[in-house]
């Protein structure tokens, strides 16, 4: 009996959102509420051209025409949104600084918290982090040797100064304004987020990566990413979040536009451990994100892999326009909901180019009193001859009161285009617990090790540096789960 | 207007005052509500449809209804019952009676149909029936477009068993809209066997619902084929009210011209240890639009589900289009689930291996879209229906095939 209770107590600590800290700084903040004057004063502070401010205003006034158009197709449940009780700017006091000793330290200190000290990551793995902490980029690093090259990447705010045609040649391009309810609310007030260009024929010799935080209490964060990959070039993007914890459900509204050119490829990498609320599904983060990337030329390709294991609500649909001739999209899905989690993740295809293929791989598991659904699109245009794809979606079940559930939509017009879908739904076999236990794994262990097994597929096309956090998380994520 | 729903359509108050009866005050499902997403009513809306005539002068049974050799045949014209066509010499086991049309609300097609439906077919089964039921819906609208709202409630009773056909057709003539609905109960230890087929007027709009509930031990067996009409829609909707219950639900489409063919199927797993399993197949000519919606629900009591489901369709030109959304939504654990969908044209390769063998390229591709329907079709338990249906598809590829292309 006391090594049971042992273990519980252990669980519970785990179980503890291990990231759930607010650092104390002070915010520039707006007041609360959102009307034309915030999204003037978030346009202001941000020093913006007169162009981008209309944009700003144009997307606001029709999200307001939306107002009953808040999407209810997905299988989620949750209070309606007031979004005139939150701020929509925060930015930590300090800004411009010319180097990472000018960091605070407080903030710094928060990153080592999270396991991804700046100064030695930077020196170490080789990667250069362009973190953003609530709404503004403190530090850029490793900017000068990426420059050298060619590489754009810098805070999009500090883009629109810098390289303002190529912003506004290609923002809303991927993702127009009046794309949906969520990311036309982004376009409104966005903050800030990364922006990264790299050059005709280069292939950018680093992971580039961004750690997004949410940190000012009640503060939405609307980042806004855009990637442009120029003809023949190569990125890999990793985008990793964890957040403290809190009481109130915090909306995170994201918009990220990928645009690869004539053979160029942009691989693109999520891992997302945001706080999912409490076990009784009390707090955690609204996670609304608009993703899609645009295969404009011949021969590019989009490969989007995503962990997805926090966040209370993840509302996530990573797509791939496949314009170009012979043009590939890849979707690599994990999501795992866990106590009151729910999740409506998926990915769409659409075909327009000769030759094009996609493959989807997706991933569900659902424990405790989670919803997990599976829905995505594969749109076949008239013109898309000789196009592929191929979709598998696997749901694992652990526990009977958890839901998992797959919504797959397949329309073809093309007769030459081969679509095939395939899923399947299962719990983990008595006999594999029993197998794993009986070599002298812990319940837990033995769950961790097969579901990891379960997402092999997936995991294995992360990045090093992300493959080894997420075969972690997995197993945190679920612990309690069994039992 | 609200795009969830059209408001305006025929079927008001004008048209419950010609029928002299209470109208309905109900609405068609809109482009935005999911379930009809890739069935847009908006054009049956607008045809200014009046009630079907019950009284029109048909001799005989179109042609395109299969024969059945030694069933019995229960005919509907406009959806009310003609003793001068039929021939209910039903044998044991089985009774016939005409009931009233249960006013339960459901679905707003279900609810239209209760408004205006003049009366129920009613089976009532109690035996082991030898006999196949046969039942043959016309539509027929002289001069004017007409709605017809047939309604038919079958009622297996402990350990009975029935096999039905229905055959629904039309007679050339002004546009109609069919509506019908079936009630199905499967009682405990009961076998149901259906085999339907729609084979509309290339006019004709025909959308049909199927409400089946099967209790414990019960076997349900259907077979839905679709080979022609401007919009037709067979949804089927099975509970599976008892452990053990057991469901084979599978069907196939031919479709050319502009015809618009849905099948949408809803299976409800609410008890433990309940089978289903879906097959269904489709080719798609001309400019055509085959859609298939199925979703398997497993409620949290239904342990040791299995499920199974798969929809194929094969395109035999450029300009058709075909959708396709099958969905799993799952509560229990320990279930076994699985759902198949592809869409591909005829493989070159197999087409070459005929060729080789001296047989022409059309021949070669009838034989490869006989052998792709096969598949579903060889589910017919039953022989007799099999080779019919089976006959029926070859038909529709011979007329496809006289047409100029």
């Amino acid at each position: 009996m006391a090594a049971t209770r042992e273990t519980a107590a252990a669980v519970r600590d785990v179980e503890q959102y291990k990231y759930g800290f607010v650092t104390d700084i002070e915010s520039d903040k707006a007041p609360k509420g959102l009307n034309e004057d915030i999204i003037r004063f978030i346009s202001e502070k941000k020093n913006e051209p007169e162009w981008m401010l209309e944009w700003r205003l144009k997307a606001y006034r029709y999200w307001l025409t939306l107002s009953d158009e808040e999407p209810e197709w997905a299988k989620l449940h949750f209070p309606k949104i007031d979004y005139q009780a939150s701020y929509y700017y925060a930015a930590p006091k300090r800004e411009k600084l010319a180097s990472l000793d000018e960091v605070d330290p407080k903030l710094l200190d928060t990153y080592k918290k999270l396991g991804i000290p700046l100064l030695e990551q930077q020196m170490l793995a080789g990667v250069a982090v362009d973190a953003v902490f609530d709404s503004v980029s403190v530090a850029t690093t490793y900017k000068k040797k990426l420059e050298e090259m060619g590489v754009i990447f810098m805070p999009i705010s500090e883009a629109l100064h810098k390289h303002p045609e190529l912003v506004k040649k290609h923002l809303g391009s991927v993702v127009p304004y009046s794309d949906n309810f969520y990311a036309t609310l982004n376009c409104a007030v966005f903050t800030d987020g990364s922006f990264v260009y790299i050059p005709k024929g280069l292939r950018c010799p680093m992971e580039l990566s961004t750690y997004f935080r949410i940190n000012e209490k009640n503060t939405g964060q609307f980042e806004r990413t855009l990637i442009i990959a120029d003809e023949g070039s190569y990125v890999s993007y990793l985008e990793g979040c964890t957040a403290p914890q809190r009481d109130e459900n915090q909306l995170h509204a994201a918009v990220v536009e990928l645009i690869a050119l004539d053979n160029a490829e942009i691989k693109y990498s999520t891992v997302q451990n945001w706080y999912p609320g409490d076990a009784d599904g009390k707090g955690g983060i609204f996670n609304f994100v608009t993703k899609r990337g645009a295969c404009r030329g011949k021969n590019s390709k989009i490969m989007w892999t995503q962990v997805e294991t926090g966040s209370a609500i993840t509302w996530k649909y990573p797509s791939c326009i496949l314009q170009g001739d012979n043009s590939v999209g890849e979707f690599y899905s994990v999501a795992i909901t866990n106590n009151r989690q729910q999740a409506d993740t998926g990915t769409k295809m659409i075909h327009l180019g000769k030759g094009t293929r996609s493959k989807i791989i997706s991933k569900g598991i659902s424990a405790g009193r989670a919803e997990n659904t599976y829905r995505g699109l594969v749109r076949i245009g008239a013109k898309a001859d000789q196009a592929r794809n191929y979709t598998q979606c696997d749901s694992l079940l652990i526990g009977d009161k958890c839901g998992a559930h797959t919504v797959p939509y397949i329309e073809s017009r093309n007769p030459s285009a081969q679509t095939e879908h395939e899923a399947t739904t299962s719990k983990i076999s008595d006999d594999q617990l029993f197998y794993c236990l009986q070599r002298g794994m812990t319940q837990e262990e033995a769950v961790s090790l097969i579901v990891n097994g379960f997402c092999k597929e997936v995991l294995q096309t992360l990045p090093m540096e992300f493959a080894v956090e997420a075969q972690k998380l997995v197993g945190i994520s679920l612990e309690g789960s069994v039992g | 207007m609200k795009p969830s729903l059209i408001t305006t359509h025929p079927f008001g108050e004008a048209y419950a005052k010609s029928l002299g009866v209470a109208p309905w005050r109900g609405h068609l499902p809109g482009p935005k509500v999911e379930e009809w997403r890739f069935t847009p009513l908006r054009n049956l809306a607008k045809i200014a449809f009046a009630p079907a005539a019950i009284n029109v002068s048909v001799d005989i049974i179109p042609r395109t209804v299969p024969v059945i050799q030694g069933a019995a045949r229960l005919v509907l014209v406009n959806g009310a019952y003609r003793k001068d066509l039929s021939d209910a010499n039903l044998g044991k086991g089985i009774e016939l009676s005409h009931g009233k049309v249960p006013a339960k609300e459901g679905s707003s097609l279900i609810a239209l149909n209760a408004a205006y439906a003049p009366a129920s077919l009613a089976l009532h089964v109690t035996g082991a029936v030898k006999k196949i039921i046969h039942i043959i819906s016309i539509g027929a609208a002289e001069v004017a477009p007409a709605a017809l709202h047939p309604r038919i409630t079958i009622t297996a009773e402990t350990s009975s068993s029935v096999t039905l056909v229905e055959s629904h057709v039309g007679l050339p003539g002004e546009t109609y809209f069919s509506n019908p609905v079936a009630s199905i109960t499967v009682g405990e230890g009961a076998s149901v066997r259906r085999y339907v087929s729609v084979d509309e007027d290339n006019e004709a709009f025909h959308l049909a619902t199927s409400l089946v509930k099967v209790a414990g031990d019960g076997n349900y067996e259907a077979f839905h084929l679709g080979l022609g009409g401007a919009l037709t829609r067979q949804e089927v909707r099975v509970a599976l009210t008892g452990e053990n219950a057991n469901v084979r639900l599978n069907g196939a489409y031919a479709l050319n011209g502009t015809s618009h063919h849905d099948i949408t199927t809803v299976i409800d797993h609410l008890l433990p240890n309940c089978t289903s399993s879906q097959v269904f197949k489709g080719v798609v000519d001309g400019e055509s639009h085959g859609v298939y919606q199925g979703r398997i629900h497993v409620a949290r009591d239904a342990q040791k589900t299995d499920a199974r489901q798969l929809h194929k369709a094969l395109f035999l030109s450029r300009g058709p289009a075909i959708d396709c959304k099958p969905e799993l939504e799952i509560y229990a654990d320990d279930v076994q689930c699985a759902h198949g969908a592809a869409t591909g044209e005829i493989d070159p390769n197999h087409l070459f291996y005929l060729a080789a063998r001296g047989i022409d390229p059309e021949t070669a591709r009838d034989l490869l879209v006989e052998g792709f329907l096969a598949d579903a079709v060889n589910e017919i338990s039953d022989e007799a229906v099999r080779a019919v249906f089976g006959a029926a598809i070859g038909q529709w590829l011979k007329l496809r095939q006289a047409r100029p292309s």
